[in-house]
């Protein structure tokens, strides 16, 4: 080496500035390590100034879970075998790649960040990433490390993906306890062999005793009575536990405390592709649908019944108009007159659902064509009545017969005249007696021929004893008396 | 401005596997691909496994660069996070 005295200024000066630059840079932290001759034997040795370095790394290896140490900008200073393995990647690969390249962006993000933060605190999390075409989850854990005098991170992995799995399983099977407690319809889970592992509240109510650990056909006893014998007992379990779905076959569960109808359902309870663990059995009660069907067989039966006595009615109505009508119109106006009397009683009691109409209701609805103009000279008197369909129909058409003729020859066809109808108080023969009374009309005189309205008003209640009207011609005006059949009516309202 | 006479050796030395010999590494390789692509060549000289090398350019501080050409002879001290202050010094000269 040259002396000092032999080196040129520039020489000199460039030394110094490398002199300085060194001195700055131990001084910032850019260096970690330094060359000393120590001896002219020796020559060289290189000490290094980030601590014992080997020490931390033997403890490193030394533990089973994966570690590895992260220096200020995120990279990758050392990583211990157990985490290559963790992440099935060679050491080699590792420093290469970059730990991070392991990681999608999101999974790189959460790691960069906590790397950030665990200057300052404590930082742990999770992060997932795809091993040989499985999701795998680590858990990590990162804080401060000094190593001389170099910061770094330290950070620990546990793999937790098999704990986080088994925590979903027993999560799965919670939820599916907890819908089958939930479920409305008997549901009953049995294993390979068709024994009951699993029966909710609604499935116990079906048998004599709580059926878990019984044969499902023993402990159910399902009668098959819509299969004709080719299905009994467990057949159509064996089915389910041999992969076919059952859908919907009747039975009769007769172990319950009534026997029940049921529709049966049965399918195999897959736990994976091709692997089977058993047989679901849904049991769903048929008796509100029995009872529901019952109900609609009635209801179609009563309205057959209705529109046969309707039609027959209407038949009547037309063949006996055509009898007593001289004319083509007189026929038109008299039958529509007649179908629309029928049908505004219809109307009103289809309202009531086929209940009950009042008379008074009925009376303003058969008037409602004449009602606006004899509405002031029209009375009821009395209680008003409920009346039954069987003797609304004919009442409607009686009183139709009476305003009609009132209108045309009747009280109601001059100015001064008026109708009163008058509801006895009491029963009387198993009938209540309405009288309609015209007054101020016309001198009256019976007619010489018997129109088929005068039928209508005589004949149209006494499908009983104790139904049927009369008609009385005085001068002074028409008077009829029909008499109700109490039968007929529900209730009076006062 | 690329030499026509091919890229030119620049020399990192460093000591075994210290957080700062990683870092220079990898930011030399960062600083040479971004901003000075084909310009330069870099040999690693790990001085933990032979210390005597040090004396060829005198290395007292690791890590240290070396950029002989052109001379004079420059040394660039630290982990070389600061790419402006590298490319400074690797480009004194070197337009001349």
């Amino acid at each position: 080496m040259s002396t000092r005295q032999e080196l040129s200024s520039e020489e000199l000066h460039r030394r110094l500035e490398e002199a300085e630059d060194i001195i700055r840079a131990i001084r910032q932290g850019e260096i970690d390590a330094l060359v000393i001759k120590s001896g002219a034997i020796s020559g060289e040795e290189v000490f290094t100034l980030d601590g014992d370095t080997e020490s931390y790394r033997s403890f490193m290896e030394a533990m089973d879970i994966g570690a590895a140490a992260f220096d200020d900008d995120g990279s990758l200073l050392y990583c211990n075998a157990a985490l290559c393995d963790l992440v099935s990647v060679q050491p080699t690969q590792l420093s290469t790649n970059g730990f991070l390249a392991i990681f999608d962006e999101t999974n790189r993000t959460v790691l960069r960040d906590a790397l950030r933060h665990a200057k300052a605190d404590k930082v742990s999390g999770e992060l997932q990433f795809i091993c040989n075409g499985k999701i795998r989850r680590l858990l990590f854990k990162a804080s401060a490390l000094k190593l001389g005098v170099n910061s770094a991170v330290a950070v620990t992995f546990t793999d937790i993906t098999e704990r986080i799995l088994a925590e979903q399983d027993q999560e799965a099977e919670r939820t599916a306890l907890s819908i089958l407690a939930s479920a409305a319809e008997a549901v009953v889970v049995t294993d390979e062999v068709g024994i009951v592992s699993h029966a909710n509240a609604a499935a116990v109510a079906l048998t004599a005793s709580d059926p878990v650990g019984m044969r499902f056909g023993e402990a159910f006893a399902l009668d098959f009575k819509a299969a004709t014998g080719l299905m009994q007992g467990d057949d159509f379990l064996a089915l389910a536990l041999a992969g076919q779905s059952i859908q919907g076959v009747e039975a009769e569960a007769p172990k319950g405390r009534t026997t029940q109808n049921v529709l049966v359902s049965a399918a195999p309870l897959r736990v994976a592709e091709n692997q089977m663990k058993g047989a679901v059995v849904t049991l769903v009660d048929l008796s509100a649908r029995k009872l529901a069907e019952k109900q609609q067989n009635l209801l179609m039966r009563e309205l057959d019944h209705r529109v046969k006595n309707t039609l027959a009615l209407v038949v009547s109505i037309s063949n006996r108009t055509g009898a007593s009508e001289d004319s083509i119109d007189g026929f038109r106006k008299a039958f529509t007159g007649r179908i629309h009397a029928l049908a505004a009683t219809h109307n009103v009691l289809a309202d009531r659902s086929w209940s009950s109409i009042r008379l008074r209701e009925l009376i303003t609805t058969e008037l409602s064509p004449f009602v606006q103009k004899y509405r002031k000279r029209f009375h009821i008197d009395g209680d008003d009545l409920e009346i039954l369909p069987r003797a609304a129909v004919p009442l409607g058409l009686i009183i139709h017969e009476l305003a009609t003729n009132a209108a045309k020859y009747g009280a109601l066809s001059v100015e001064e005249g008026s109708v009163t109808v008058t509801v006895d108080a009491e029963p009387e023969a198993g009938s209540r007696r309405i009288t309609w009374r015209e007054n101020g009309g016309p001198a009256v005189e019976e007619p010489s021929r018997r129109g088929f309205g005068r039928t209508v008003i005589e004949r149209s209640l006494s499908y009983t004893a104790q139904g049927g009207a009369h008609l009385t011609f005085d001068r002074a005006g028409i008077q009829c008396e029909i008499r109700l059949p109490t039968e007929d009516i529900s209730s009076t309202v006062g | 401005m690329a030499d026509a006479s091919g890229p030119k050796k620049l020399v990192l030395y460093i000591a075994g596997e210290t957080p700062k010999s990683l870092a220079a590494i990898r930011n030399l390789e960062k600083i040479c691909e971004v901003s000075l692509p084909g310009r330069y060549t870099v040999e690693v000289v790990d001085l933990k496994n032979n210390p005597q090398l040090a004396r060829e350019h005198n290395i007292v501080a690791i890590p240290t660069l070396v950029r002989e050409l052109p001379t004079p002879i420059r040394k660039i001290i630290g982990d070389l996070s600061d790419a402006e202050k590298v490319l400074v010094h690797l480009k004194v000269g070197d337009d001349q």
